[in-house]
């Protein structure tokens, strides 16, 4: 033999956050029986795309945004883990987590990690209370998987920086106060050298933002314009010249969240509440299958988001995640599908629900970096590279 | 790990090596059915983490020997459940064993001029292979704590054991099928090392119930569970 590889493995990181971890989960459960919209039961599917700007405030005010925040910027404190516990259950209950997501995901720790402590003073406060949403500006017309080829330039004068160029598929930027865009500072540069982070609000004059509306009919995703828009020195995000440092552990905090395999989980419930309680064999066979590889995913999930709040760098974790949760959730329409009898038209939950995760599931190996991108990471932290 | 649990770990390697070539008597002498047996009883007051380190070696090492059965045999007799579990515990290990030898292939086998993991499609192939890997570990792992918190009663572990066989077992068809391809005609050699884990991997995902007896028995616990209940559960036996 070549001699044992059982210490070769990932070490799964124990996920012990600190206190009553069961009394968070059973207030949070109680706030959400009062306070959670009863609307369509499609809205609590995807639900980290619906946005409900009143459900956020109502969150926000009750201490669920910013948690793991400062006091002095409006944060409670919290442990990341605690953070965790919080968005699983909201996942798991389908809340409408859209319009802070991103905001509260990872431009809020971005700017604590990063951001001058005007920044900082400026913007925590509003995100931590719901009011304040923020959209992802990384990729452009000709800079897609290849972020490295993004050319909006913002030149550094003596008012400010002036920026030129466009962001597109930028999801929620219609509903966003800010876009943090990733844009080339340095004139001449090429590929991840001299591009830099600006933190950029969304009603500066000469920035326009024009829908598409996605294969669903939603509008979700923009178009953003940046014609001669000029912004204040302060914009600038972090050391100018390092946007692609930031950016990529901006990427880590984006892809280990358990919202890779848990938007879909209104249509899992909503199955095996149509099985009851003596299901047949094909139907029982996949809601095992199901439930198998959602509980592994879980594990994998909640041992990254330990890593990371150990203060490690979980990429290769993030992306293990990202793919087999991007396959969980893209498949499981797929499989409820082959084995439910039901017509494309019913207007029952089930019926509605499948269609609905039918039509928006190729988006799941898009959004955040391909499939073939992620594995591409993988492969780089499997020494291939 | 526990600097106890790497002694564990140290001397089963040793005592597997012997057992290579000697057959179980070599485990039998190092007091492996005592490994589980609790310290006021004569054993070593082992748990299922320790466990599962074991049979995780043993899963490369020794795959043809009943190791799992005589560890399990120091609790006289040993639920059904259990031989399940500790089978998830070999294959995490061999499975690790798989890609390991995988990722050591393509790095050194040239074709074209270049190292074989220089090629995309072998990249993602491993990558898929790789997935599939952490996540079995990551199961078997979970199912180990499970064990641990209810003492070893099979029963109360019933959902988490379902679970990580049924997604062992998933995961044998594509690691097997990835690491073949990958290696070309030298791992479908029996000089080769590969079809020592291979074989047994895919003995084992039919040993202790195969994909549709567990997917059956988790599927209608589940559904016991109720939509809304599946997370409820999920979550109050891990908190
Ligand atoms: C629903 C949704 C929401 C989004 N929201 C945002 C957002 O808020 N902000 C934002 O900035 N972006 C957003 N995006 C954009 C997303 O990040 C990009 O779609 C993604 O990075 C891929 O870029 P692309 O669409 O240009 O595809 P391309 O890069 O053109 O890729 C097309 C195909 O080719 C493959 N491919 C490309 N290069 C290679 C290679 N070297 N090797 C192998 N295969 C390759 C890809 O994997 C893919 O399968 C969103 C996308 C979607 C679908």
């Amino acid at each position: 033999m070549h001699g044992c590889r059982d210490m070769q493995g990932f070490a799964l990181y124990p996920f012990d956050p600190p206190g009553d971890i069961s009394a968070l989960r059973a207030d949070l459960r109680g706030w959400l029986a009062q306070h959670q919209p009863q609307g369509d039961v499609v809205e609590r599917a995807n639900c980290w795309a619906s946005f409900d700007a009143g459900f956020s405030r109502a969150l926000g005010a009750a201490g669920y945004i910013g948690m793991t925040l400062p006091a002095r910027y409006g944060g409670g404190e919290r442990h990341p883990l605690e953070r965790y516990v919080v968005i699983e259950e909201l996942l798991a209950a389908g809340a409408p987590v859209g319009a802070h997501w991103i905001a509260d995901r990872q431009t809020g720790p971005l700017i604590l990690r990063y951001g001058s402590e005007e920044q900082r003073q400026r913007y925590l406060p509003g995100i931590a209370k719901g009011k304040l949403y923020a959209c992802i500006g990384l990729s452009e017309p000709g800079a897609g998987s290849d972020l490295a080829a993004v050319r909006t330039s913002a030149r550094e004068t003596a008012e400010g920086w002036r920026i030129n160029g466009q962001k597109i598929w930028t999801t929620g930027a219609h509903l966003s106060h800010v876009i943090l865009a990733l844009v080339r500072t340095e004139e001449g540069s090429e590929r991840n050298a001299g591009l830099s982070q600006l933190l950029v609000d969304l009603d500066t004059p000469g920035i326009t933002i024009r829908p598409i509306i996605d294969m669903a009919g939603n509008h979700d995703f923009n178009e953003v314009f940046f014609d001669d828009v000029l912004v204040p020195h302060g914009a600038l995000i972090g050391t100018r010249g390092e946007g692609w440092k930031q950016v990529t552990a901006e990427l880590g905090l984006e892809r280990s969240g358990p919202e890779r395999y848990l938007s879909s989980h209104a249509l899992f419930a909503a199955l095996i509440d149509a099985a009851g309680s003596d299901p047949e064999p094909a139907l029982a066979v996949l809601i095992g299958e199901l439930a198998a590889e959602m509980w592994t995913l879980r594990q994998l999930s909640m041992s990254t988001a330990a890593k990371l709040a150990a203060g490690e760098d979980p990429m290769v974790e993030a992306s293990v995640v990202k793919e087999l949760g991007n396959a969980f959730e893209q498949d499981m329409p797929r499989r409820v599908q082959a084995v439910i009898d039901c017509g494309w038209d019913d207007e029952n939950d089930l019926a509605r629900l499948l269609r609905a995760l039918l039509i928006a599931s190729p988006s799941f190996s898009l959004r955040g970096g391909t499939r073939e991108v992620i594995r591409g990471i993988i492969a780089r932290g499997l020494g291939l590279r | 790990m526990s600097a106890a649990r790497e002694m564990l770990c140290d001397t089963a390697r040793a005592v597997f090596v012997e057992a290579a070539a000697e057959g179980i008597a070599p485990v039998e002498a190092a007091g492996f059915s005592l490994l589980l047996v609790a310290e006021a009883d004569g054993g070593f007051g082992g748990d299922w983490g320790d466990v599962n380190a074991v049979l995780a070696i043993a899963g490369v090492a020794v795959p043809d020997l009943p190791v799992a059965g005589l560890i399990l045999s120091g609790l006289g007799e040993a639920d059904d459940a259990l031989h399940a579990a500790a089978a998830v515990s070999l294959m995490a290990g061999a499975m690790g064993e798989a890609l390991g030898l995988s990722i050591e292939h393509v790095n050194t086998r040239q074709q074209f001029g270049r190292p074989l993991g220089k090629f995309q499609a072998v990249q993602q192939s491993l990558a898929v292979m790789a997935c599939e890997v952490r996540a079995v570990e990551a199961a078997v792992a979970a199912m180990a704590k499970r064990l641990d918190t209810v003492g070893l009663d099979a029963g109360a572990a019933n959902f988490e054991i379902a679970a990580a066989k049924l997604r062992a077992n998933r995961a044998v068809g594509v690691v097997t099928a990835i690491a073949h391809q990958v290696h070309g005609a030298i791992g479908f050699t029996r000089e080769y090392d590969l079809h020592r884990v291979t074989i047994p991997l895919m003995r084992w995902r039919g040993a202790h119930g195969n994909d549709a007896h567990w997917a059956q028995r988790l599927g209608r616990q589940v559904t016991g569970f109720g939509g809304r209940g599946l997370w409820e559960a999920m979550t109050a036996r891990a908190d």
